[in-house]
């Protein structure tokens, strides 16, 4: 497969703040590449450049093999960005939104008909054509501008945190119809999410943490290189257990969260009877279960994903 | 070139949509036609005819109307340009900015939105000609037309620059108030300026308004029947370096005017994403 978005040496320095690091990293035509950080970590400095709202310190970024510095024009003709906020205008009907960007990316005129219905159908619009955004709920919104951004055919499309604000049914459809489309066209997608479950669609995720690239994988070789299980517990006296399991081979290592131990283990099979065994204190809930994304988020960055600090890098 | 059509459209689409809008930027201009027409007109008609000791049919409100209609452009097509930090407010800015569209057409695109929709409410303002008891020439009316347009763009290009380089929309609000003010008194618009202190006749000289009500005056109003005194105190021999300025020389003006702020709009434009 061919590298749709290639960066190289990527560096954007601001007076005070060394915000994007000197990153590689190739994204392949076609995959979901789901690109993850805390906040702060440099994730939306990264896209708004390769994306060419920003002009990179050094480094090049090749999208759809057009440079991102010197060909911006050619490059925002490749991609399709949906933002996290809503960028539609509301005063005008869902028809006239989509009318405007073919114009915007000049879709040829006798196209824009069949290319409209097309992505109405895509999103299950067809029939709010004609009513005006600001009567749409939130999700039909976020459908709509995912249709928009489809519009001119973009060999890359963008998703900045497609589904922040909608309730989880919503959330579900949303992702229905992305991997629709991802099965339909076969376009290439770049996404940011803080759901780690959602980021699972990814083929193949980058976790950025303070201005540099730490890994790259897919979700199942992320997880397996975590290893182990994660054994879930919660009891009368969480710091009673923290004493009888303090010098047990078997842990990897033990967390507190929420008044639940996360205790890592290779293998919970052999070790789990042996351990209950050895607890002086009732059970209240254990839960065995192997590691998921969010764990390996954890390991790589030392923070949740949920819980990271609400500050942007600017 | 579709590009710049497709912001164009927009901003026409919305006007016409937005109908309190449509209305509610009627209410200053007739304001000022009711303080300048109805209350001033007396003063000022007895002013003219008896201080200069001429018997003359003359009218104030025709005088001081096209004036009006020079203001409602300038309110209309800089509070158009808002539209630029209201759709950086609601994220479409976004839209536009990511999109292929030059930024040249961007600001141009922009430009010709709010001075067409400031057109539009100019033209509306015609509507008011049979209630002030005065009376325009069909043929002077239709041919005022262009240049109330080119004033139009002059006017919006000064909004564009504006907007292009704030945030928000209360700093907007903000400049306004220092900015339209002083361009509408310092015009000739709603009396004469050919007496003005020089630094206020600096200015005078470089509003587009200035240049924009003059050729409005010219062509609505049959300024060569009048007496040369009453032209003299109306002002209406705008001179510049001492010498009488042409219609093409004010047409000119407002062109050159328009480009260069639509040319530093768009820089702001570019540095803005870049």
């Amino acid at each position: 497969m061919q590298n749709i978005i290639d960066v190289r040496s990527l560096n954007k320095k601001y007076k005070d703040h060394h915000a994007v690091k000197d990153i590689n990293f190739q994204v392949k035509e076609g995959e979901i590449f789901g690109f993850l950080g805390p906040n702060g970590a440099g994730k939306s400095t990264t896209i708004n450049m390769i994306c060419t709202m920003l002009v990179p310190t050094s480094g090049s970024i090749t999208i759809n093999g057009f440079d991102a510095v010197k060909q911006k024009s050619k490059v925002r003709e490749s991609i399709g960005i949906i933002f996290q906020e809503n960028t539609l205008d509301e005063k005008l009907t869902a028809h006239e939104n989509l009318m405007l960007h073919c114009k915007f990316y000049k879709v040829p005129k006798r196209k824009r008909g069949a290319r409209i219905q097309e992505v109405l159908e895509i999103v299950d619009l067809v029939e709010n054509r004609d009513n005006r955004v600001e009567t749409f709920s939130g999700g039909m919104k976020r459908r709509l501008e995912i249709a928009r951004g489809l519009l001119h055919y973009p060999k890359v499309l963008f998703l900045d945190e497609p589904t922040v604000g909608l309730d989880p049914q919503t959330r579900a459809h949303i992702w229905e119809y992305i991997l629709r489309l991802k099965e339909k066209e076969g376009i290439t997608m770049f996404l940011t999410t803080h759901y780690l479950d959602e980021a699972e669609i990814s083929d193949r995720i980058a976790i950025m943490d303070k201005g540099k690239i730490i890994t790259i994988n897919t979700p199942a070789e992320l997880k397996k290189e975590l290893g182990g299980d994660i054994i879930e517990l919660s009891t009368k006296n969480n710091s009673q257990v923290m004493r009888d399991i303090e010098k047990d081979k078997n842990i990897i290592d033990v967390t507190v969260q929420d008044n639940i131990l996360y205790i890592k283990v290779h293998s919970s099979d052999a070790f789990i009877s042996q351990f209950i065994k050895k607890l002086s204190v009732p059970i209240e809930t254990l839960n065995i279960r192997k590691p998921t994304l969010n764990d390996v988020f954890l390991a790589f960055t030392g923070e949740n994903i949920q819980q990271s600090p609400e500050t942007q890098s600017k | 070139m579709e590009g710049i059509l497709a912001i164009w459209q927009r901003d026409v689409i919305k006007f016409f949509r937005d109908r309190a809008r449509l209305f509610g930027s009627f209410v200053m201009p007739i304001l000022f036609l009711l303080i300048f027409g109805g209350g001033m007109s007396g003063t000022m008609e007895e002013l003219v005819t008896s201080g200069l000791q001429v018997d003359e049919n003359f009218n104030y409100v025709q005088f001081v109307f096209p004036g009006i209609v020079a203001m409602t452009l300038l309110m209309t097509a800089v509070f158009s340009s808002l539209s630029i930090i209201q759709d950086k407010e609601f994220g479409y800015m976004k839209e536009i900015m990511v999109s292929p569209i030059s930024r040249v057409n961007i600001a141009i695109g922009k430009m010709l939105g709010a001075s067409t929709v400031a057109f539009l409410q100019g033209l509306m303002m015609f509507a008011l000609i049979p209630f002030l008891g005065i009376h325009y020439d069909i043929g002077n009316l239709l041919q005022v037309l262009p240049f109330m347009f080119l004033l139009a763009c002059s006017l919006a290009s000064v909004g564009l620059l504006i907007a292009s380089l704030l945030k928000s929309t209360q700093g907007f609000q903000l400049i306004v108030q220092v900015i339209v003010m002083p361009m509408v008194f310092l015009s000739g618009a709603l009396f004469p300026v050919s007496n003005m202190p020089g630094w206020m006749d600096i200015i005078v000289k470089i509003n587009p308004i200035t240049y924009g009500v003059d050729v409005m005056k010219k062509v609505m109003i049959d300024v060569d029947s009048l007496s040369p005194l009453v032209r003299e105190v109306m002002g209406l021999n705008l001179t510049i370096f001492n010498r009488p300025v042409t219609v093409l020389e004010e047409v000119l003006f407002m062109i050159v005017f328009t480009v260069i702020l639509v040319l530093l709009a768009t820089l702001s434009f570019r540095r803005a994403n870049a």
